[in-house]
């Protein structure tokens, strides 16, 4: 059993709570603790922390630990928590926040291949305009196959690469794996929105 | 009819099959797919985990470019690119500082309010006119679909009008028994199957995907169909190692739902390439006498 009792920051809570608010566009402090949330989140059991606790990290403060938990990292964005809860809070809103300010700050996510994966689809997305499997998995293949061997985890890469292969192969018998690259002509538009997203 | 199109990046690359099945179907069902064209991906799961402005700017530059066909209503069958494009299009119309910053950037500019439709939404209206039961003409018996229907298409975070219901769906069963087949009810139709995390967190996702499988069998299906070419995928090609995981002794093809119709038109199977499945999708056809 995790305890209940949290230590409210007064000074931190409110421009933490401020921050959020306005970027997720969810109104917290509507939450009222009745965890319909925690009942459906389907990754609640292995991150700990559930949507509401999430929440509540946040209502009283506690920067640290709201930024650094599973669940930011592992939700799955199913919005079963939003359609359910009656005051109509979308944590998937709230973890997406996180994940972007955890960035921000420089924070080591908890889970580097989750947010490996999805900064490699982005990279690849921001070359061709579109998303090329093969090319999106490369790049992340080889950005966490660096961390983890420059962390000596040989282990892990080596089983991640036979996962792979294992899926590529399966992929080419069954003559799903597409090997051209596909690119959209607009090309220069697509940067520009992704420069633009970089100032904001 | 013709009605605007967005296949997105996976019905290009590894779920060309339901690209192929969808043109072959709506064009029996004299709907005319218009493929918008040099369409750029939607960003899909990432965008919005890291970047909150491209998970709206990236699906507005595809309903500006549907916008300048002049059709009234674009299809696009991934539950993914059609959840992504359905919120940009919600989040743009509430915010007008938001569209002008975007639509300064595009040669084709958001304007208007193009009805972004699911595959479902397209199909059922043909089920009600009996459009499709009179194309589909053979009944497809001894079927039992599990109708998997996944996260992203009656779930969504921000206000937007839901086709179905939200917790129990009915349109792909609507679907299925209007071609003669027997749907189960089940209890696992709108969970995630983790399809996002399936190479980047895959314990996670094959967790999720065991509680989906087994309910499915124990309801006594004899296989799955979907809309979502993510959850397709998922589904089909991590079945095998699921089952090992969790001692799921059943595997159960996963069709699309495309692929129903077809067959029930009297499509050639190969043709749709229904033999190219990871987990084996002719045989229980064959099993069933239905090719
Ligand atoms: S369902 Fe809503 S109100 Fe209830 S605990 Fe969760 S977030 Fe709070
Ligand atoms: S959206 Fe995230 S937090 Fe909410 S129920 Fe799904 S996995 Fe849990």
């Amino acid at each position: 059993m995790s305890s209940t009792v949290l230590k409210y920051e007064a000074t931190a809570a409110q421009p933490f709570l401020d921050e959020i608010t306005s970027r997720s566009g969810q109104n917290l402090q509507a939450c009222y603790q009745c965890r319909r949330c925690a009942a459906g989140c389907p990754v609640g059991e292995e991150t700990g922390v559930t949507p509401d606790r999430l929440i509540r990290l946040i209502l009283v403060g506690d920067r640290e630990t709201a930024l650094n938990n599973l669940l930011v990292w592992k939700c799955v964005a199913c919005y079963t928590c939003g359609t359910r809860c009656p005051n109509n809070i979308q944590t998937a809103r709230i973890t997406e926040t996180l994940k972007q300010m955890s960035k921000a700050a420089h924070l080591e996510p908890l889970t580097p291949r989750i947010a490996d994966f999805h900064a490699s689809f982005m990279s690849a997305v921001r070359h061709l305009g579109r998303f090329n499997e093969l090319e999106g998995l490369t790049i992340y293949e080889t950005k966490t196959a660096g961390k983890e061997l420059s962390k000596g985890e040989i282990k892990g890469v080596a089983g991640e690469m036979i996962t792979q292969m294992r899926l590529a192969l399966k992929m080419i018998k069954k003559k799903r794996l597409h090997l051209g690259l596909d690119k959209v002509r607009g090309t220069a538009e697509v940067k520009a929105l992704f420069k633009k997203a970089e100032g904001r | 009819m013709e009605i605007a199109y967005y296949p997105g990046c996976s019905l290009h690359a590894s779920s060309e099959l339901y690209d192929i099945q969808c043109k072959m179907v709506f064009r029996n069902l004299d709907v005319e797919l218009k493929e918008i064209e040099d369409w750029n991906c939607c960003g899909a799961t990432a965008a919005s985990k890291m970047n909150d402005f491209l998970a709206v700017a990236l699906p507005a530059r595809n309903l500006g470019i549907a916008a300048a066909t002049g059709l009234s209503e674009i299809v696009i069958p991934c539950s993914s690119c059609y959840s992504r494009t359905l919120v940009s299009q919600k989040r743009l119309s509430c915010d007008p500082d938001l569209k002008n910053t975007i639509n300064a950037e595009l040669i084709r500019k958001v304007e208007g309010d193009i009805k972004v439709s699911s595959i479902l939404e397209v199909l059922k209206p043909k089920v009600i006119s009996g459009k499709i039961a009179e194309k589909a003409k053979k009944k497809l018996d001894g079927l039992k679909p599990a109708c998997y229907y996944g996260c992203l298409l009656t779930r969504f975070p921000c206000d937007v009008e839901v086709p179905d219901d939200v917790e129990n769906p009915q349109g792909m069963e609507t679907v299925c028994r209007a071609l003669g087949a027997a749907p189960v009810d089940w209890s696992y139709k709108t969970d995630c199957c983790g399809a996002s995390a399936s190479v980047n967190d895959a314990d996670q996702s094959q967790l999720l995907m065991s509680r989906i499988m087994k309910d499915a069998v124990a309801r006594g299906a004899n296989c799955f169909v979907a809309t979502c070419p993510l959850c397709q995928f998922n589904l089909d090609a991590y079945q095998q190692k699921v089952g090992e995981k969790y001692g799921i002794e059943k595997q159960l093809p996963v069709y699309f739902i495309t692929e129903l119709i077809g067959l029930s038109m009297g499509f050639d199977p190969i043709e749709m390439q229904v033999d190219r499945h990871f987990t084996d999708a002719m045989g229980l056809l064959k099993e069933l006498k239905l090719i």
